[in-house]
């Protein structure tokens, strides 16, 4: 066991020398840092505009009657009366030990409000955007397939449809037809999976559609866009040519080199997902982030406002770093330099 | 050939790598829940689905009606409004007025338990009135004239008051932000989120931004309920909480927009009701500001208003009219009915005044949907006395910054579970009342308000509230419009629950029928 260290001294440098070298890795720690500034950005942006948006949290905690003491005796448990040079300083280094202040509302620690929100923001984010790559894929390629053709111009009305109709409109639609009606789907609420995995999906069906059918809506025509400009491509002229069975020119040639903009846009969608989808979980009493930001932007709860751009800005960055990692495993031909 | 393997190696990768990130998530998902299988598994658990999360728990900070919802079931003070809105013995089982009007002595309960177990004492009463006094939290203003709580026995509570106070009692027990709170609870800080009452229901558990979790108190003071507790859970569009309740999936619900309520009388499992509240809305115009300063526009103004109209698009049907505060429900009603729809004699008004034609910068909030479907009434009305009206839209926070700056020519908002007088004339109509922001001084006015505070023979303080109350209204510092109804709508096997006007959300004394 006493050993081990003094081995590992050395191996560790090995390493180092390693990681520089792997350009992977290089892209890596570039971007980790390009993230740390941006998320730096992002808290500086935050913190002056909640300051600059009208309105007074402690007015709105009070109500409509209270005294100036009462008043003044809020203000400076909330912190809100010393100079707003030292709150954002004293703000910046918290958040980078991940304490993220405690909500004025209820003084729960914002960490922990963000982390018993994100099961059920990731739940309808993967569920609705599962939907809608189940929708796109088929129905973009089918699309892209029958360019000019009948099915092609069903499926481009179809996505318009998609992309026009307000998910709020689609939400009620689903509620009054599989809740009110059939009554085969709870209308609303959210069961954690590892409480009821049945009612936990169940629960979910009826918001993941919703979410997926505007969000496939989108991605149908990204999929169509991107098979239509490989298909154009002179590949799959020349792998056909070399005599391949269409099946395998579909799969390899022609998925893979489509893959790479709809993964861009999956990335994108998921993170816009995450981010909320506020009049979604509003319509399915969805206990998501969308809700809990929408509250804290009512209420002027800066530090939970704060903290859920920021957890939204860490993970849409996380995704983006995810989507330029994955462009380099499905298409070799770009570089990670 | 071993090229296309390595491809598919590649793409084997990849999908291991989405994969793995979408179990990563659902594992991250899974984190920080418990194997608890909620409260959803009990069928005698009455579900109720109110519009909103409370922001806390803490009765004597919260000002958000969502957590007084709740707060109604978990908690007690001494005395609380029956439903006629009249002062009844809870936890003090009696009182007495000492000579001069300054002492009130309070004979509490005893037997009584908070739900740990620990037992309810006078000590208890002191802890939480000096707690909002001294702390000076959300409702100390209520306490404004008590100068000192003392416990002179186990189950004797003295308050010394500064001058004579008729509403104490109101003042006191009017709803739950004047609970007693167990002082352990309160020093730790766990009240905000797991609060300890003595009240019919216990605080279980909750899910943030889901549901609150209440369960029956088998050693209530006032008999165990008969179900086995009350789910709240948040559904703020009402169309889904209809939807739910429809569908069983909840027993109780006041997420009725009033636009619904003929639709869902018609449901034979649902049960509807409608009852008048004692909430007021009210155009309140600047008078700081020309021409509102001058009371013939402010009259102009009131005959030219068709409150019929506005009380129908807002409550369709549901809404009663009115030109003071408060309904007739309540035991503070006076009759008045100077202003009836008159464009002619609102134009000679305006004629008087010599204002041939005026802006008018109306503040509405979307946080309050009728008071812009109010606005947009009145704009039509106003305009044909030559009053042009922009309606500014704000949220709520931005509506009260401009409201505390005076910037604005009117405003539209309503005014809460009104109880006493005192509360809801001195407040906006008083020289020197705190939500007076439309600069409305009557020297009449305030003494009558100051004397109404100090008089203890309720006849004669309803005179003085009554010639108050039509003062304000000749003199349009508040120009009442409505009250809106009370609409609650609940499952047929939900019995035994009564609708209040005061909106106090009451569950204990309910009970489940076996479905039919």
């Amino acid at each position: 066991m006493s050993a081990a260290p003094q081995n590992a001294a050395p191996a560790s440098q090995t390493a180092s020398s390693k990681v520089l070298s792997s350009p992977v890795l290089r892209f890596l720690a570039r971007r980790l840092l390009y993230t740390a500034v941006v998320l730096l950005g992002v808290m500086v942006v935050v913190f002056a505009l909640v300051q600059l948006v009208p309105g007074d949290p402690i007015r709105i905690a009070l109500g409509t009657r209270y005294t100036p003491e009462t008043y003044a005796a809020l203000q400076a448990a909330s912190g809100l009366d010393r100079p707003l040079p030292v709150q954002f300083f004293s703000y910046i280094g918290s958040a980078l030990t991940g304490d993220l202040g405690v909500s004025f509302r209820n003084g729960a620690p914002v960490t922990l409000l963000l982390l018993e929100r994100l099961p059920a923001t990731l739940t309808l984010a993967l569920g609705g955007l599962v939907v809608a790559l189940l929708i796109a894929i088929p129905l973009g390629t089918l699309a892209a397939l029958k360019e000019g053709g009948w099915a092609d111009g069903v499926v481009r009305v179809l996505s318009q449809i998609g992309v026009s109709v307000p998910d709020f409109w689609m939400g009620m639609l689903l509620i009054t037809l599989f809740s009110t009606v059939l009554g085969w789907l709870p209308s609303a609420g959210y069961t954690p999976f590892t409480q009821d995995p049945a009612g936990w999906l169940s629960h979910l069906l009826l918001p993941a559609v919703t979410v997926g059918l505007v969000s496939g809506a989108i991605m149908t025509r990204y999929v169509r866009a991107a098979v239509l400009d490989v298909a154009h491509a002179g590949v799959i002229r020349t792998a056909r040519s070399k005599g391949l069975r269409r099946a395998v020119v579909l799969g390899r040639h022609l998925g893979r080199n489509a893959l790479v903009p709809v993964l861009t846009i999956a990335g994108i969608q998921l993170a816009t997902l995450l981010g909320g989808v506020i009049v979604v979980e509003v319509v399915f009493a969805w206990p998501g982030l969308g809700r809990m930001m929408f509250d804290a932007v009512s209420s002027r709860d800066y530090p939970v406002i704060q903290g859920a751009v920021l957890l939204i800005a860490v993970i849409f960055l996380l995704i983006n770093l995810i989507v330029d990692l994955l462009y380099a495993i499905v298409d070799p031909r770009i570089r990670l330099a | 050939m071993r090229k296309h393997r390595q491809r598919r190696n590649r793409l084997a990768r990849t999908l291991v790598a989405a994969a793995s990130a979408v179990s990563l998530s659902l594992l991250a998902g899974c984190v920080g829940e418990g194997v608890d299988l909620g409260p959803a598994s009990s069928d005698r658990l009455v579900r109720a689905a109110i519009g909103g999360a409370p922001d806390q728990l803490d009765p004597h900070q919260t000002s958000s009606y969502f957590s007084f919802q709740v707060l109604e079931n978990v908690y007690d003070t001494l005395v609380e409004p029956d439903e006629n809105l009249q002062m009844q013995p809870a936890l003090a089982e009696s009182w007495d007025i000492s000579e001069d009007q300054l002492t009130w002595t309070f004979h509490l309960r005893e037997g009584v338990t908070f739900h740990d177990g620990s037992d309810f004492t006078a000590e208890d009463v002191v802890y939480s009135y000096t707690r909002i006094i001294d702390e000076e939290l959300a409702n100390a203003w209520r306490l404004a004239t008590v100068e000192e709580v003392t416990a002179t026995g186990e189950y004797t509570v003295e308050i010394g008051v500064s001058q004579p106070t008729p509403n104490l009692l109101t003042a006191i027990g009017g709803f739950k932000g004047m609970a007693i709170v167990s002082e352990d609870n309160a020093e730790s800080g766990d009240i905000a989120q797991h609060p300890i009452g003595t009240g019919p229901f216990s605080f279980r558990d909750s899910r943030d931004g889901d549901y609150i979790w209440l369960e029956s108190n088998p050693d209530y003071w006032g008999g165990a309920p008969a179900v086995d507790g009350v789910q709240f859970s948040y559904i703020s569009e009402p169309t889904t909480a209809i939807a739910a309740l429809r569908s069983g999936e909840v027993d109780w619900t006041d997420s009725v927009p009033p636009q619904q309520v003929e639709a869902l009388s018609r449901d034979q499992a649902i049960a509807l009701d409608t009852l008048v509240s004692t909430d007021y809305w009210y155009l309140a115009m600047n008078q700081d500001r020309e021409p509102w300063s001058d009371e013939r526009v402010r009259q102009a103004v009131a005959y030219a208003v068709d409150r019929d109209s506005i009380a129908q698009v807002v409550g369709y049907g549901t809404a009663v009219v009115n030109q003071l505060a408060i309904p007739e429900t309540s035991p503070w009603y006076a009759a008045y009915d100077r202003y009836s729809l008159d464009p002619g004699q609102a134009q000679e008004l305006m004629d008087e005044a010599g204002v041939s034609e005026a802006s008018m910068d109306l503040m509405v909030s979307t946080d309050y949907p009728e008071t812009v479907t109010a606005a947009q009434v009145i704009a039509d009305n106003l305009a044909a006395i030559g009053i042009d009206v922009s309606i500014r839209t704000l949220d709520m926070a931005t509506w009260l910054d401009d409201q505390d700056q005076g910037e604005f020519d009117a405003l539209i908002m309503g005014w809460l579970g009104n109880l006493d007088p005192d509360d809801y004339y001195y407040a906006q109509h008083h020289s020197e009342g705190p939500s007076n922001a439309q600069g409305y001084a009557n020297p009449d006015v305030d003494e009558l308000l100051d004397a109404g505070r100090q008089e203890l023979d309720e006849d004669r303080r309803r005179e003085l509230y009554a010639e108050a109350a039509t003062l304000i209204a000749d003199d349009v510092s508040y120009l009442y419009l409505y009250n809106p109804s009370v609409i609650q709508a609940h499952a047929q096997r939900l019995t035994g629950y009564e609708m209040r006007s005061d909106r106090a959300v009451r569950f204990r004394d309910v009970n489940l029928e076996e479905d039919a």
